[in-house]
């Protein structure tokens, strides 16, 4: 059974904007999708759709193998949904926003170990929720999700307001519910988020689905690759790191790490393989001081897919333009391997 | 199950409410100034119930207003419309909890309002106040209230701004109440319909007229508050009263009681079903 199942699924509004068009797209059971787009793309009318808010102009959508315009209430009386951009009931507390979902579902939660257990404050969930600021409604809102124990979990930007504390919970969160079984459908803008939660993505672009994999394969599709960056002693005369496959380029600088004398060596490579052939090179002809390797990260991927697309009409077909972009978005904020 | 907690929750917001504190204090300090103004020329308490009965047809509506309009419209605003139907509740359970909800609390008002006039007719009447009276007209005016909340209610669901909900109720409230009535004899229905059949050179006979005076919830309540004049209409006791409940020779349905209640639920039902009928397939996101 997956989580979720969009089969051509459509929004019109209208006769001129098409929001989504034709999604086809499968959420596994057990797994942690991310669901990413630029603004506009149609992430939050695909997810009204799921939920049933919106009634899709053609295909279909299948939640926890039913469809969603037959069977809504089942549904929802087996998901956990953490919504975006909404202003809680101002008089009601956070306590009694989970007891409302605790009581919906005939679940038999505790809802102070839910409110516990996203860090909301005991006293502060004995608060009216209208004097909360936008991370403790985000933590209120993630314990609603979580009452009965959903088999699947919607959350629609659940990181945006979190402190650091809260994203760290979140995670930890997320894994918990995986471990139990439940799937996750992880929609965000916070790529850095996305890439650490989530084992597949899909991204959305002007309504359709440009890309659809984990992260790791979508860096091998779009041979998105890594930087190796290696500080030597002195860099060797004929060095023809270019000719190691797997290697886009190379080239020498000063500067690395100010903490280490010497020149830089920065090697672009296309596959994961290539680091360690382009580093033993390197190692043989000079003494390497220092290394740093950085991923090509989402947020280069999703600039890849979603700039190509909009610039070029896909993602293959200015590849070695965007690949340059990515690369230096991967080397201004990628994580350091 | 969702309807209760839709129920629950709205009941619990709306009441923490200053507006509703609002309403109730309203209510019940001007109810109370009405009897106690009555009071000083009328023996019996019951007699202010007719003024205070033109005060609930002309005012409490408007006092509905702000806590109605936001039922269901500001929850779409706002959002908040997600945690409610995210969670596994029909939009039948949503609109109904909404409706008795809100109803409740104008209810609320109207029995607390209705215990102060019987106070102070208490204190103020030489005479013992009536309680099967001051009953029956806690009875007939809870039905008005329930109705009107039912337009109102029923605006709130049918759009999604609160603007918008802001306009149809203050509307729906003109339409049914000062227009219908004929609070300002050039703008009213009444005029319509004399300006209407003068153009098509034909005319509209009275019973017509009776029909379509009656047919709105705010002039079925002043009618139908008839049972609470019970043993006085015609004595001569009280004649403004005698005067708006003569039914000598009434031979038509319109002047019996039970269609002013049957008006007044058929308002509050359709309503609500129009309402629901367009808001069960409306787009929410």
């Amino acid at each position: 059974m997956t989580a979720i199942k969009t089969d051509a699924l459509t929004k019109r509004f209208g006769e001129d904007v098409l929001a989504v068009d034709g999604l086809d797209l499968e959420v596994r059971d057990g797994e942690v999708f991310g669901f990413l787009g630029p603004n506009g793309a149609g992430k939050s009318t695909t997810i009204n759709m799921i939920l049933g808010f919106l009634q899709p102009s053609a295909g279909s959508v299948d939640v926890l193998g039913m469809d969603v315009a037959r069977d809504s209430l089942a549904i929802r009386q087996r998901i956990g949904l953490l919504p975006e951009g909404y202003e809680p009931y101002e008089n009601l507390t956070g306590r009694e926003h989970v007891q409302s979902a605790i009581h919906a579902k005939d679940a038999d939660d505790d809802p102070d170990e839910l409110l516990d257990r996203v860090g909301l404050d005991p006293d502060d969930a004995r608060r009216p929720a209208s004097e909360y600021s936008t991370g403790m409604t985000k933590r209120m809102s993630l314990a609603v999700a979580l009452v009965g124990e959903p088999e699947l979990l919607i959350l629609d930007e659940p990181s945006t307001g979190l402190d650091p504390d809260g994203v760290s919970l979140l995670r930890e969160i997320i894994r918990e519910e995986t471990a139990r079984g439940a799937s996750v459908f992880f929609c965000s803008h916070i790529l850095e988020e996305v890439e650490k939660v989530c084992d597949r993505v899909g991204i959305l672009n002007d309504g359709e689905l440009v890309a659809l994999d984990t992260i790791d394969n979508l860096r091998a599709e779009m041979q998105a690759g890594a930087t190796v960056e290696a500080t030597v002693d002195a860099v060797p005369e004929d060095l023809d790191l270019e000719a190691i496959a797997g290697v886009r380029s190379a080239s020498v600088g000063a500067g690395g790490d100010a903490d280490v004398a010497g020149e830089t060596v920065r090697v672009e490579v296309t596959e994961g393989a290539a680091k360690m052939r382009a580093l033993r090179a390197l190692d043989e002809r000079a003494t390497v001081a220092d290394v740093s390797i950085e991923e090509a990260s989402l947020e280069a991927l999703f600039d890849e897919y979603t700039d190509a697309e909009a610039n070029a009409g896909g993602p293959g077909a200015d590849a070695s333009a965007a690949r340059d972009d990515a690369t230096a978005v991967a080397a201004d904020g990628g994580e350091g391997a | 199950m969702s309807f209760t907690t839709v129920l629950r929750d709205d009941f619990t917001n709306t009441r923490r409410s200053y507006v509703v504190l609002g309403v109730v204090a309203v209510l019940t300090g001007f109810v109370s100034l009405i009897t106690y103004q009555v009071a000083e020329f009328h023996e019996d308490a019951f007699r202010a119930l007719f003024d205070v009965s033109f005060f609930f047809f002309l005012v409490f509506p408007l006092i509905l207003v702000p806590l109605t309009y936001l039922a269901v419209a500001g929850d779409r605003e706002r959002g908040s419309i997600k945690h409610a139907l995210g969670l596994p509740t029909t939009r039948g359970e949503y609109v109904l909890g909404k409706y008795v909800s809100r109803t409740a609390v104008a209810v609320g008002a109207v029995v607390l309002s209705t215990a102060a006039a019987l106070a102070v007719g208490v204190g103020a009447y030489s005479g013992t106040p009536d309680l099967v009276r001051f009953g029956t007209f806690a009875l007939v005016t809870t039905l008005f209230v329930a109705s009107m909340t039912a337009v109102f209610v029923a605006c709130s669901t049918l759009t999604k701004k609160r603007s918008r909900a802001m306009f149809g109720v203050i509307g729906a409230y003109f339409l049914l109440g000062p227009f219908w009535l004929g609070f300002l004899p050039v703008v009213s229905l009444n005029a319509v319909i004399t300006t209407v059949a003068d153009v098509l050179g034909t005319s509209v006979s009275d019973t017509t007229r009776g029909y379509i005076s009656l047919a709105s919830p705010t002039t079925a309540y002043l009618s139908g508050l008839e049972p609470v004049y019970d043993g006085v209409v015609g004595t001569g006791e009280y004649p403004r009263v005698t005067r708006n409940y003569a039914t000598e020779g009434a031979t038509e349905l319109y002047q019996e009681n039970w269609f002013n209640y049957l008006t007044m639920t058929a308002w509050g039902t359709v309503a609500l079903a129009v309402s629901y009928a367009r808001f069960r397939v409306a787009e929410l996101g």
